[in-house]
């Protein structure tokens, strides 16, 4: 069967994605585009007996590329295969974004445009006249709505025709600017873009073009001459800067065109009128305040709900998995180590579900960017951008989808900064380990003030290394913050529930393999050598004990001796260093390992609390309490920071700093208090 | 003048983006153009943020980019 390629391209907020949602008879296939964490989306579906490929490519201003995401776009658009360009773009905002669907035109492969949201359009009084564009422009175009499902099928009809007439678009400049297009072109020998692409691109100054281009042999010839077009412009347009030129230019073409094709609509109010309220100069921020505590409220208690329940279906499991293997260290390791920290992750997922949902209405309904307006007055003074809070607070529930919600922020330097002090930021799992020291070396009466200084402390000190980050790391101007306001839109149930099933895929997928693989060395490292230490115990059935022994003597346990001389000015010992390793692997385990170690076998907390306080002088509960809120954050988490940030040197630094940073700052607090307390 | 001078309510033309790359071509690519009509719809207390407006596109932006544009009432 034919099959045509389709690269959908479109700017922010144009609704490209409603668009793929609303296709019917369509296969979808996410992934990463190659080298980046940027979401790939691939549809295909059948017309005509003609198979289409649409490819969902991030959202994109124009060529000039700011973001990662950005990046993306451009680098598929130059580099890859494809037969033809769908530009979605906004009815409500032609001007806008025309002047990109004009740089897409220049590339000069065949092009189609829908001109999305008519519905909204139409109803506030607006028209476009598609047949029109076409005469003007040789692209054509479909008016659409993807909300309301109409106008789809015509478009995929002209894009088929599109693909068999081989109709590429006509866009021209005004003749100043075209004279130094076809000045320029004339020097550009074999290449495999068209030449207008690359002499316009060259004009305005691209770098990428300019890579590929400068080590052709005809590329000495043509400097010359496209320094002098060049100067020309500079000189007809009284700008000095030529890509300013272009903008201006293609601004221009749209108000022209625009002014044939299209009757205005009447100017939407209902936006203005939300605002007043939402981003209110005074009850703007307790009111996305109040939002927030809301989502976490709901993802907190309501997700805790079915926690117990996917506990238990993995405990069944576990057991049923048992009943099927011989008896041995396969059984063990699977039914011991891998099934209950597989299911440990997985039950955090309604949690997960239920944030990104709520965050995902927040982006749809197009309230995440005033939270962002709101917010970026207090996070300026950090060093951070108002689109930090989302990850930041997601942070206090659990890291991993905090890096993710990192995705948010468009700039890579924010998305790096605001990630490496998520891990500041106390996760939910953390809670009990907090509860068993506080509530061991406090008086009842400070024990919630305690607390609350852990956590206080914690996000402050993110800030204030935020900051440090900001002015030592990367240096130089802040990063520019400027950003559309969409207009506030119903969300769409369809595309909510289809984020969440694409989110619980890849969540799942993820616990089934690196954090299976990730347990299952975790759990051999603290149960083995254990031969002897079995033998010894074969008649006496004290399981706790023997467990107690074989942990005491694992391999975890000779690597916690083996750092012991470096925790012993925190007052650690092994047995800490022990259970701080194993909370690598999950915060929650640092309890039930110092339970194995403490607990003298008996499951009671209170003796456990006893026995800690008995064994444990102050400073070290200190040292402990600071080590658990900077160390590094569980290998789950530590993964996603891993497949979040493809840099080599950033994982590294990741992986050591919070560490180091959690060491000096406990030896800080230990030597004040031996300080003042001798 | 520059557009961080303006009050609420205010209109100005669009005259210069003074703006370094790569924050001029964000602002170019949202509308923020030579000959413009730009409205300040809204600011923080302190004048931090700014929410303006270009031909019906409303933008968000600090004070130290709004500081780049050279508008004239």
């Amino acid at each position: 069967m034919k099959e045509i390629v389709i690269a959908l391209v479109g700017q922010p907020n144009v609704g490209k994605s409603h668009l793929i949602n609303s296709i019917s008879g369509a296969t979808l296939h996410v992934g990463n585009f190659s080298g980046v964490t940027v979401e790939k989306k691939e549809v295909e579906f059948e017309r005509n007996g003609i198979k289409l490929k649409l490819i969902d490519l991030p959202g994109t201003y124009s060529f000039h590329a700011y973001t990662p995401e950005e990046e993306v776009t451009k680098k598929f658009l130059i580099n890859e295969e494809y037969d033809l360009i769908l530009n979605v773009v906004d009815s409500n905002q032609l001007e806008k974004n025309l002047t990109f669907t004009w740089q897409l035109a220049d590339i000069g492969k065949q092009m189609v445009v829908a001109f999305n949201m008519y519905d909204e359009f139409a109803r506030q009084g607006g028209e476009i006249d598609t047949d029109k564009f076409y005469r003007l422009t040789n692209i054509m175009a479909q008016n659409v709505s993807a909300k309301e499902n109409f106008g789809l099928e015509e478009l995929f009809e002209k894009v088929i025709k599109t693909y068999e007439m081989k109709n590429t678009p006509k866009v021209y400049y005004s003749e100043l600017v075209e004279e130094q297009i076809i000045s320029v072109k004339e020097k550009i020998k074999e290449c495999r873009f068209s030449k207008r692409f690359v002499a316009i691109r060259l004009l305005e100054d691209d770098e990428d073009i300019y890579k590929i281009i400068h080590e052709k042999p005809w590329f000495a010839d043509l400097m010359p001459v496209l320094k002098k077009a060049k100067d020309i412009l500079r000189g007809e347009y009284d700008e000095e800067d030529t890509k300013t030129i272009f903008f201006e230019e293609r601004y221009a073409l749209s108000k022209g065109i625009v002014t044939q094709i299209a009757k205005r609509a009447r100017k939407e109010t209902i936006t203005e009128k939300i605002d007043k309220v939402l981003i209110h100069p005074v009850f703007g921020l307790p009111l996305f305040l109040l939002i927030m505590w809301a989502i976490f409220q709901a993802t907190f208690s309501l997700g805790a709900l079915p926690m117990d329940y996917i506990g238990s279906v993995f405990e069944a499991f576990s057991g049923w998995v048992g009943t099927l293997l011989p008896e041995g260290i396969i059984k063990d390791a699977v039914t011991q180590g891998i099934i209950p920290a597989v299911g440990a992750v997985v039950m955090f997922l309604p949690n997960i579900l239920i944030l990104f949902l709520g965050i995902n209405l927040l982006e749809q309904t197009g309230y995440m960017a005033r939270a962002a307006y709101v917010m970026d007055g207090v996070l300026k003074r950090f060093g951070l951008q108002g689109r930090a809070f989302i990850p930041l607070v997601t942070g206090f529930g659990c890291s991993v989808p905090a890096y993710m919600a990192a995705r948010t922020l468009k700039n890579p330097k924010d998305r790096l900064i605001t990630m490496l002090i998520i891990g500041f930021m106390s996760c939910g799992a953390r809670l009990p380990v907090y509860v068993l020291l506080v509530s061991a070396f406090f008086a009842p009466e400070v024990q919630a003030n305690v607390m609350f200084a852990i956590y206080i402390g914690g996000a402050l000190t993110g800030l204030i290394v935020a900051k440090i980050l900001r002015n030592v790391l990367f240096k130089g101007e802040p990063e520019p913050f400027v950003m559309e306001l969409p207009k506030y839109r119903f969300p769409k149930l369809k595309s909510l529930l289809f984020d969440l099933w694409i989110k619980t895929k890849l969540y799942l997928q993820k616990a089934g393999t690196f954090i299976a693989a990730a347990s299952l060395i975790i759990w051999v490292l603290s149960s083995y050598p254990r031969a002897e230490i079995e033998a010894k115990y074969q008649n006496t059935p004290n399981q706790a004990q023997m467990h107690k022994e074989i942990l005491e003597n694992s391999y975890l346990a000779k690597i916690g001796k083996l750092i012991e001389p470096i925790t012993k000015p925190l007052d650690l010992t092994w047995r800490e260093d022990v259970a701080l390793l194993s909370g690598l692997a999950a915060k929650e385990t640092i309890v039930s390992t110092m339970a194995v170690l403490y607990g003298e076998g008996n499951s009671n907390s209170k003796t456990l609390i006893q026995n800690i306080k008995k064994s444990l002088p102050f400073t070290a509960a200190v040292a402990m309490i600071i080590v658990i809120m900077f160390y590094s954050p569980c290998l789950a988490a530590m993964s996603t920071f891993w497949a979040e940030v493809p840099q080599w040197a950033w994982r590294l630094f990741y992986t050591v700093y919070p560490n180091v940073f959690a060491y000096f700052a406990a030896l800080l607090a230990v030597t004040l208090i031996k300080f003042i307390n001798p | 003048m520059r557009l961080n001078e303006l009050s609420i309510g205010d209109s100005a033309i669009i005259k210069k983006v003074h703006a370094k790359e790569p924050l001029k071509s964000r602002l170019l690519s949202m509308g923020i153009t030579r000959g413009e009509e730009i409205k300040v719809l809204k600011h923080t207390l302190a004048k931090n943020t700014f929410e303006v407006e270009v031909n019906r596109v409303p933008i968000a932006l600090r004070e130290e980019e709004a500081k780049e544009i050279e508008v004239e009432k």
